[in-house]
């Protein structure tokens, strides 16, 4: 039956996870792991890691599934949720543990914004809303993209992102605020 | 300037603050604004569940087939464990013999302690190999009996104790207890705060129902957090990277414990 939604079928599998049952898990796993990988890797950039962010993520959908009836988010931008809070925990404990943390960030980040091949947005599993966002999105210049995307996945200041990024302070600001601009003009005619 | 009468400019912060940029004395201004004034306060709310969907967006990426075997595994351990809290709570139905029935006491134990209270009772049981079995479910117990390195008493305007708060690093898990006779409305949703030394309240999780909540955390969300709080909110809570919204209705420190 290709008659149901994805999101008709994930939300059908957290409600069974919400009663302890195993088998959804998996099910639930396997339709989503790559892109919540995805967002894992983007946000603490580095493979290994992504991984154990992706762990504790599904151990913390595993116990707390019984919240998302409470949750007027769509199935999958609540599991991305999830992922980035704990791949921005992960950083966190991270940047107290070792200081050369950051280093790190800063080789993958400047690989990502050299020349102008943007990361391909993907629309597999994304709900109405993030269909919209992937349509004004595209009409951004790639490196504007680029910045408005990784100060959100990262949680990142203009401060940091422009230390991150080895671009000036006045840069990244201007890209951020026309990035805003564009994006509130094209997303009002979605509302 | 009246920002409720200047949409634009509230659109603009919103989607700054929704997308995190908006810091400091800025965004705590914005925060006091959306809180008395719904029209800014559904605008942050707006912004947020379309910046959200950026996560959407990124590529996808098939991760190592470990990585779910150790979920398996971790699931596993969570289900034992709360198999034997639930045997743990109703220990008469676990064996008619009444010496089982004091093993009731061991809630609230210290690891330590519970360990020592195994080993006298295998010892003895071990003369008696028709005991095998309830030795096994006694190891089992063991290995779910939490540790508990920090604890909070969290009280609410008037100093009387409302939630009791543990954390077991084992299980990597915050225990709340309802000790006072608050129930939140149908429509509203308590939320556990760390309030750490520097910076704002980070959320720990939004609070089921039911007298005793389990909230998954890591060490790193309660090391070097001096205190924690339990705000009202909207049913659901507040989303990811905001501030309460609304009142602190209990509080206090967080201690580690001597263990």
């Amino acid at each position: 039956m290709n008659a149901e939604s994805p999101d008709t079928q994930l939300i059908a599998l957290i409600d069974r996870v919400a009663l302890a049952d195993e088998s959804a898990l998996k099910e639930l796993y396997e339709m989503t792991s790559s892109k919540l990988y995805g967002v894992a890797v983007r946000v603490v950039s580095n493979k290994g890691w992504a991984e154990d962010v992706l762990q504790e993520a599904f151990i913390n959908i595993w116990r707390i599934a019984g919240d998302y009836k409470a949750s007027l988010s769509p199935p999958m931008a609540w599991m991305c949720l999830i992922v980035r809070s704990r791949g921005l925990d992960f950083l966190r404990r991270r940047r107290s543990d070792r200081a050369d943390a950051v280093q790190e960030l800063d080789d993958v980040l400047s690989d990502t914004l050299e020349g102008d091949s943007a990361n391909p947005m993907d629309t597999a599993l994304a709900g109405e809303q993030a269909w919209a966002l992937h349509q004004c999105l595209s009409q951004l210049d790639n490196k504007q993209r680029e910045v408005v995307s990784l100060a959100y996945l990262r949680d990142l200041s203009h401060g940091e992102l422009a230390e991150q990024l080895k671009l000036p302070l006045g840069t990244v600001k201007t890209w951020i605020r026309r990035g805003l601009e564009q994006l509130r003009g094209c997303m009002s005619r979605f509302a | 300037m009246n920002l409720t009468r200047n949409p634009s400019l509230t659109e603009q912060l919103a989607a700054s603050y929704a997308l995190g940029t908006l810091r400091g004395g800025a965004r705590r201004r914005f925060e006091a604004l959306a809180r008395t004034h719904a029209s800014v306060r559904a605008a942050a709310l707006i912004w947020q569940g379309r910046l959200a969907s950026v996560s959407e967006l990124q590529s996808q990426e098939a991760p190592s087939p470990a990585v779910w075997k150790r979920i398996e595994n971790l699931v596993n351990a969570d289900r034992q464990a709360r198999a034997m809290q639930a045997a743990r709570q109703a220990p008469a139905a676990v064996s008619g013999a009444g010496w089982w029935a004091s093993l009731g006491l061991w809630r609230g134990v210290s690891a330590a302690g519970a360990m020592a209270a195994v080993v006298a009772v295998i010892t003895g049981l071990n003369l008696n190999t028709q005991l095998d079995g309830q030795v096994q479910a006694l190891s089992a117990k063991l290995a779910a009996t939490p540790e508990i390195r920090y604890v909070a008493v969290l009280a609410d305007d008037k100093s009387a104790p409302s939630v009791l708060v543990t954390y077991d690093p084992k299980h990597s898990q915050l225990q709340l207890k309802h000790v006072g006779e608050f129930h939140p409305a149908p429509d509203k949703s308590l939320q556990l705060w760390a309030l750490p030394q520097a910076g704002g309240p980070r959320s720990l999780g939004v609070l089921g129902e039911g007298m005793v909540v389990r909230l998954p955390a890591g060490t790193g969300d309660v090391n070097q957090v001096p205190a924690l709080a339990i705000s009202l909110e909207a049913k659901g809570g507040v989303p990811f990277g905001s501030g309460p919204n609304g009142p602190v209705l209990f509080k206090g420190a967080l201690l580690q414990t001597a263990l």
